[in-house]
């Protein structure tokens, strides 16, 4: 995969809480374009409060055609609250400090053949949907936008006014936009396709208010920003090769492997890039997934995992185990 | 060219540039289908030359390829179908075809951004077909065609652009004019799964399973190529199911043709296809380059005429009757055998 | 998949363009999570068929806005599923109970309407008759065939083979001459 050596451009934390990076390339010229709903996964250096380098995928959210910066938005999340602490060093960032990041990555574009495209937005989530409402503006599609952000703490309140001609609708709390949503999830005319970002609670509450609604489920689509508060799991034994180890709960496979001497290729570490597939063997006793990469039919076949989520499933003896084929 | 082959040596039917550039198809003594794709452009060494550094190939048959293609248009409107959602793919398409035919041919073509944002406006000259054109993407009265129509009538490339939804591609939008035995016409709005649906082999290999899960995850920016090959009489790139009558007969008739006369007229023909994400509809670009060597020229290469005859030979029957080339190709393979290298160059 | 798989007759793969239910009769379930149905009855030449199809789909939707449509033939079945979709929300799905070739017909005017596969079910009666749309003049031909049958075209009389191939926009299947071939 190719990355791209950037340097902070400019800086904007107008809203509370909320920054906003433009990112330029370190030697000028032009980005490569982009899909609307794209994300850019960075590179976080290990340091204070962070014990290992992380790679956080943050959506796009300026121009995606011929872009000569990238622009991203991100909320500040404590550390001391649970966070990994990307967020925080993207805010102790400075205009000049150097970044690489991956070129833009798509899983959540806008469908092609959808006459129409409902949005709803919580908090953050409102990122992979402005570069939506761009190219909705662009293409002249129609297009309805919920958001639910906290007073005064909404951020791209201007573009989306911009971009929607003021008929965006803004919501501070949860039960007057699900009312809201409620209604308007069933007078869509038949095209018409939903997304939705944020919270994964506020996500699953959208989902079941368009499932109530009678929406199937190819017009509902979802923006995850990865796993939030994995089940530590139970501890579990892995082959590899002729090599024998135990993971303990609370150790991502990934990590055990890696303390064993593994070099294996990952990026976001949370089971959506895809990197850290591995491939298994018969000995496999069950595979308990947890990724969003996979499709159903490679989890049913049951002979890969990604590394860095997935964990054995216990046979009818009671035995945990995973054979890594490398 | 570091070749070991050279006009001073040998005497062609086609024009030189089509045998230093052929891309021969065959890395194994024998063929199966596969999930065969690779990272592109990357260039090829091939005994006669090379191929494969260029994603749009321009070569001396650039002006007969395009008038061929609009001829056939011309008689056959249904080579060339969109469905009215890919409109933005279409202009993308474009986009891409333009740049990179810039690539290739700097020294005759150039896309300019003259204005970006929301409405981008660029400039484009093709100095090979006289054009220089400003336009504004998305707006249609700037061109003088429908962009897909504009672009497949500067390129040799076939196109097809697949929508990716649901987790699915369909192949919703193309011009396809030199399709070997299949109906573009027929095929548009079908996912790229159903499309494969006849092909023998491919169902209990999972090859083209795979081949949809690669493309479903291939990013912008990324191209891949594979290439693919058969055998056709003549000089024909219009092979299509759609014609079937006009050249099916000559599968039996070229058994007749003295030996001189079937060295001519059988061609080995490959596809290159590459496959392109583009960025603004997130469609996946598929284009498909046909190249035709007759088996005159192909000989000249010593490795090339043994290699395909080893090809042919072991060819399983069921992939040579999908082929089109059950009834011909032991006597291809015999043909190639009898030009042994004391009687070739 | 509804179909049995036998170990005689593979299953033809899920990815091949001819549905199940062009092979041999299958009535999909109604979805019960749907909001509007429009259960559209192409009673062809054997109401009897369909009758009991439509029954138990609109029993199934017990309690829920079901629209029955029923329509004499393929051409005024296309036309009751166009009129329904100028109007319909999201949440709406539609059934069509018929004959094999009356279900394509209509499954492609639901396809060109913008609805998706999870959006439509089919209860088929009989698969006897195909439509075969020829590559080399687009005359449609429809006839009593089975996959891989030869039917002479209606419009240039050449002899087609019913090629296991279906068109998603029209429903029709692919027809090329058999003996081109032969000079």
């Amino acid at each position: 995969m190719s990355r791209l050596s950037l340097v902070v451009a400019g800086i904007d934390d107008t809203v509370p809480d909320v920054r906003r990076l433009v990112l330029a390339p370190a030697d000028g010229g032009e980005l490569p374009s982009y899909t609307p709903g794209s994300h850019l996964v960075l590179d976080v250096p290990s340091g204070p409060g962070r014990e290992r380098a992380l790679a956080n995928a943050y959506s796009l959210v300026g121009e995606s055609l011929h872009p000569s910066s990238y622009e991203i938005a991100v909320l500040r999340c404590d550390p001391r609250g649970g966070a990994a602490g990307g967020s925080a060093w993207v805010h102790a960032l400075r205009t000049g400090d150097p970044v690489t990041a991956t070129t833009p990555r798509s899983s959540f574009a806008p469908v092609q053949p959808a006459t129409r495209h409902l949005l709803v937005a919580a908090g953050i989530g409102i990122t992979p949907l402005v570069s939506h409402l761009r190219f909705h503006a662009r293409w002249g599609r129609e297009a309805e936008l919920l958001y639910l952000h906290r007073e005064g703490r909404g951020a791209f309140i201007t573009e989306i006014d911009d971009l929607t001609d003021g008929s965006a609708s803004c919501f501070h709390d949860r039960v007057s936009l699900l009312a809201r949503l409620r209604e308007r999830l069933l007078d869509q005319p038949i095209g018409t396709h939903l997304y939705t970002c944020g919270p994964t609670g506020f996500m699953d509450l959208v989902v079941a208010e368009a499932q109530a609604a009678g929406w199937p489920s190819s017009r509902v689509h979802l923006e995850h920003f990865g796993l939030d508060d994995l089940d530590p799991g139970e501890p579990f034994d892995v082959t590899v090769g002729e090599q024998c180890f135990e993971i303990a709960s609370g150790v991502s496979l990934l990590e055990a492997m890696e303390k064993q001497g593994y070099a294996v290729p990952n990026l976001c570490r949370q089971g959506v890039c895809g990197e850290c597939r591995l491939e298994l063997g018969p000995a496999t006793t069950g595979v308990w997934h947890r990724d969003l990469y996979l499709s159903d039919d490679d989890k049913a076949a049951g002979d890969c995992a990604m590394a860095c989520v997935s964990r054995a499933l216990p046979a009818a003896d009671g035995r945990a185990h995973l054979e890594v084929l490398l | 060219m570091s070749a070991t082959y050279s006009a001073e040596v040998c005497t062609t039917v086609s024009a030189l540039d089509l045998v230093t550039g052929f891309p021969f198809p065959f890395p194994q003594e024998t063929y199966r289908y596969s999930t065969n794709v690779e990272p592109a452009p990357g260039a090829v060494t091939t005994p006669a030359g090379q191929w494969g550094e260029a994603v749009v190939d321009v070569d001396s048959e650039y002006a007969q390829e395009l008038a061929e293609r609009a001829a056939i248009l011309d008689r056959d409107p249904s080579r060339h179908a969109w469905l009215p959602h890919m409109d933005v793919a279409c202009w993308d398409a474009m986009l891409c075809l333009m740049r990179e035919l810039s690539l290739t041919r700097p020294d005759s073509m150039a896309l300019t951004v003259l204005e970006s944002g929301v409405r981008p406006r660029y400039h484009w000259r093709n100095d090979l077909l006289g054009i220089d054109h400003t336009f504004v993407l998305g707006d249609p009265s700037t061109l003088p065609d429908e962009p897909l129509a504009w672009i497949a009538a500067q390129v040799q490339e076939d196109i097809v652009l697949l929508d990716q939804r649901d987790g699915v591609l369909y192949g919703d939008a193309g011009v396809v004019t030199f399709a070997a035995d299949w109906s573009f016409g027929f095929d548009v709005g079908m996912s790229f799964l159903e499309i494969h649906g006849p092909v023998p082999r491919l169902h209990g290999e999972g090859i083209i399973t795979r081949a949809h899960e690669f493309l479903k995850r291939l990013q912008p920016g990324e191209t891949y190529r594979r290439t693919n090959w058969t055998l056709t009489i003549g000089r024909r790139l219009d092979v299509s199911t759609e014609l079937y009558p006009e050249w099916g007969p000559d599968r039996d008739a070229v058994l007749l043709l003295d030996d001189e006369a079937f060295g001519r007229d059988v061609h080995l023909r490959v596809e290159v296809q590459h496959l392109i994400r583009l960025p603004e509809s997130g469609a996946v670009m598929f284009l498909i380059r046909t190249y035709l060597l007759p088996l005159v020229d192909l000989v000249q290469v010593e490795h090339w005429r043994v290699r395909t005859a080893d090809v042919l030979e072991e060819l399983p029957q069921d992939l040579a009757d999908y082929k089109g080339v059950a009834k011909y190709r032991h006597r291809t393979a015999a043909w190639l055998r009898a030009r042994g290298p004391a009687e070739g160059s | 998949m509804t179909s049995p798989v036998t170990a005689s007759a593979p299953h033809p793969p899920h990815y091949t363009s001819v549905p199940d239910w062009t092979r041999e009769p299958v009535v999909q379930p109604a979805d019960p999570l749907g909001r509007v149905h429009t259960v559209i009855e192409v009673v062809g030449e054997d109401p009897a068929a369909t009758a009991p199809v439509v029954a138990g789909w609109v029993a199934g939707l017990d309690g829920r806005d079901v629209r029955h449509r029923a329509c004499p033939d393929t051409a005024a079945a296309v036309a009751a599923l166009e009129a329904d979709l100028v109007t319909a929300k999201v949440g709406h799905r539609v059934l069509v109970a018929g004959s094999a070739d009356a279900c394509l017909a209509v499954r492609a005017a639901g396809v060109r309407g913008g609805l998706a596969d999870d959006e439509m079910a089919f209860g088929v009666v009989s698969v006897e008759t195909r439509t075969v749309w020829c590559v080399h003049c687009s005359a449609a031909t429809v006839a009593k065939l089975a996959l891989d049958d030869v039917v002479a075209c209606s419009g240039c009389e050449r002899g087609l083979l019913v090629y296991p191939h279906v068109s998603r926009r029209t429903g029709r299947h692919l027809g090329f001459m058999v003996d081109a071939e032969e000079a």
